[in-house]
């Protein structure tokens, strides 16, 4: 199979440097996989997990495995911010769902689809340790805390 | 050595021993799915459980060495309730299909449960369901939710194969067994994942729906489908064969045998058979008893062999046992005297292939055998020879000793086509083929038994010989080459010479060995 994706130059090498940093090659797996969110539009396609295990000289099923276990790894394409709101306990507390629904209804945008204008992913997610300062959401790799409604609307117009 | 005490037998082991080791050492039973043999320890399943006396917690017996002086149990009450709730987490998203679920019968599960189980389920909460009969390749359907993730077909394409196509994927309940992006399963060792799956999960293509187990009888044998020799069982029952599985023998096969191997009990059946004996030429056949034909044929080769034994030509195949070949040179080359002996090979090419594991490029049980053979008979020909011979007219008779297994033979119509330029010839073989009946000389086919019908002895590539008993009879009208040769050589067949059906024939046969229906 070609693969059609390609990191970048830094990008393999970083991943080659993270090969040797482990003691076992599988631990590079979670680093390379970031990476190539990264470069990939902020998902992980099935031709980047190919290209991967070319790079990396491991299996594509061991890839595989890793990515479809953990979450932070989207396998579907997501749109230009990925907005990640925090429904666990305390953001729950504190009005988290709510938001989360609040945000799909200003943006016109099913949770975990792309908008039409191809601008936001909004998902809900499990705990993302700002417990403290809840509710709070993820745009991106940004912690937006202390939030209410309104504030995270205003966060999110003024993304493009 | 470290001695132990397992479910109080003291036995002394090697270190490194784990306690599931010494216990199949010592004879002792327990319950355990995912530790296999021939793989890496997973220590997934959790039923293994054992007691060790001195330590507080129960501990898998897959995963712990033997220390000297262990006094281990799994007869204790403790260890019965944790491979009580082991099941019962097991069963909590297995579906009770075993009605319509192909591995019943021979099913981890039933097995187990039966045995260490029996509780009354406590779960309340609806199945998870899962993707079922999904297409894993060309063998293998997959049945997530019959699965209990003890990971076995996934260390065996890791560890075995080395081909890495299968993976967990997904994590918790949602975990399903499957390839990267749907690739297909295919290696030449796929319906091993089968047979080390300890449910119904994976099930085989070629043998799902077609049988109940439990009405299949199985007879210890070899795979013939190449020269390595795996140990096989066959399974069979009135209406024929049905599938091969490998039995273990360190020697030989490991745990394992090739796809290709699977196929051989394919040529064995009714349908691909030739059921009698066959005299005549194209469109024009006389259906005849194998033994009344093998008498007169052999009454017409003695008679020529008296006029000129070099117009005798005696073409053999890899394909029959030892026993075979021997009858068959005592009567051609010391009896007749018959020089015109020649070793058709089937695919010379990759005679010596191999593929690292199992499967050879030799796809004949006996090669070696019928090797040996040759040199103590002190033949020396070249099959050119043969093609010479032929050619310039100089043979009046030709006895083949052909394939039982036609599909190895890819060679079979160019062979035929130049056998054909021989007045007279005798075709000995198992299959019956389109070809052989478009024969324009005058043409004697006699059916042969298969590998499964007669005893024998195989010598495989490394020239180990391996005694295979008669499993069962398929085409009751044919003949063993040795029968074919002693009744061609004007014995009459000493019927006491065959050996007696096995007990199960004579009584009903829907009696299975566990008991009534």
């Amino acid at each position: 199979m070609t693969s059609t994706f390609q990191l970048s130059e830094e990008g393999a090498a970083f991943v080659k440097r993270e090969l040797n940093r482990y003691e076992d090659r599988h631990s590079a797996i979670i680093p390379a996989l970031y990476r190539v969110q990264k470069e990939n539009n902020g998902w992980v396609s099935p031709e980047s997990v190919t290209y991967l295990s070319h790079l990396m000289d491991l299996p594509e099923s061991e890839i595989e495995e890793v990515l479809r276990f953990y979450t932070m790894f989207n396998t579907k394409p997501v749109g230009r911010h990925h907005v990640q709101v925090c429904c666990n306990i305390s953001c729950a507390m504190n009005g988290g769902r709510e938001l989360a629904d609040r945000l799909c209804q200003e943006f016109d945008v099913h949770d975990g689809e792309i908008s039409g204008d191809g601008r936001f992913t909004i998902s809900r997610v499990e705990c993302l340790g700002a417990c403290d300062k809840a509710p709070m959401m993820q745009v991106n790799d940004t912690f937006c805390e202390g939030l209410t409604e309104e504030k995270a609307i205003e966060i999110l117009r003024e993304m493009k | 050595m470290p001695k132990c005490t397992i479910n109080g037998k003291s036995i002394e082991v090697k270190p490194g021993t784990t306690i599931i080791q010494a216990f199949k050492e010592a004879g002792e039973e327990i319950a355990h799915y995912c530790w296999h043999p021939a793989l890496s320890v997973a220590g997934v399943c959790r039923l293994c459980m054992v007691q060790i006396e001195g330590q507080p917690k129960l501990q898998i017996a897959c995963n712990t060495v033997v220390a000297d002086n262990m006094v281990i149990t799994n007869k204790s009450e403790p260890v019965k309730d944790a491979v009580r709730w082991g099941m019962d987490f097991h069963l909590i998203n297995h579906p009770l299909d075993c009605p319509i679920c192909d591995q019943a019968g021979e099913c981890g599960l039933q097995e187990q449960y039966m045995r260490y189980g029996q509780y009354d389920p406590e779960m309340a909460e609806p199945k998870q369901k899962k993707h079922k009969v999904i297409d894993l390749g060309p063998t293998v359907v997959l049945d997530s939710e019959r699965c209990i993730l003890c990971s076995r077909c996934v260390r065996f394409t890791e560890e075995v194969t080395k081909t890495n196509e299968l993976g967990i994927f997904n994590r918790g309940d949602r975990s399903e067994i499957g390839t990267f992006h749907n690739k297909p399963l295919n290696n030449n060792y796929s319906y091993n994942t089968i047979d080390i799956c300890p449910v119904g999960a994976l099930t085989s293509k070629d043998f799902r729906f077609r049988q109940r187990v439990w009405y299949l009888k199985e007879a210890r044998s070899i795979c013939t489908g190449c020269s390595t020799g795996c140990n096989v069982n066959v399974y069979f029952n009135e209406e024929g064969t049905w599938r091969v599985k490998p039995v273990q023998n360190d020697k030989v096969n490991g745990y394992w045998m090739c796809d290709k191997g699977r196929d051989v009990y394919k040529f064995t059946n009714l349908p691909v058979r030739l059921t009698s004996g066959k005299t005549g030429s194209k469109d024009n056949w006389n259906l005849l008893e194998a033994g009344a034909l093998a008498k007169d044929v052999g009454a017409t080769i003695r008679a020529a062999a008296r006029s000129g034994a070099d117009k005798i030509a005696l073409v053999i195949t890899g394909q029959y046992s030892n026993e075979d070949y021997d009858a068959l040179f005592q009567f051609f080359s010391v009896g007749l005297g018959v020089q015109n002996i020649y070793h058709w090979i089937n695919n010379p090419e990759d005679m010596n292939g191999f593929d690292g594991l199992l499967f050879r490029g030799d796809r004949n049980p006996n090669t070696k055998g019928l090797v040996a053979r040759l040199e103590k008979y002190g033949v020396k020909t070249k099959w050119l020879d043969l093609e010479d011979k032929i050619k310039a007219h100089d043979l009046t008779h030709i006895v083949i000793a052909g394939p039982e297994n036609h599909s190895v033979f890819p060679d079979l119509e160019t062979k035929l086509r130049l056998f054909d330029q021989v007045p007279n010839v005798v075709w000995l073989s198992a299959g019956k083929s389109v070809a052989v009946d478009g024969l324009t000389a005058v043409t004697t086919q006699i059916p042969m038994k298969t590998f499964i019908e007669k005893d024998g002895t195989y010598t495989n590539y490394a020239g180990l010989e391996q005694k295979v008993k008669r499993g069962t009879t398929i085409v009751a009208g044919a003949l063993t080459l040795e029968e074919a040769v002693h009744l061609m050589s004007g014995e009459e067949l000493d019927m006491n010479m065959r050996p007696l059906p096995p007990k199960y024939l004579k009584t009903n046969f829907l009696v299975h060995k566990g008991g009534p229906l």
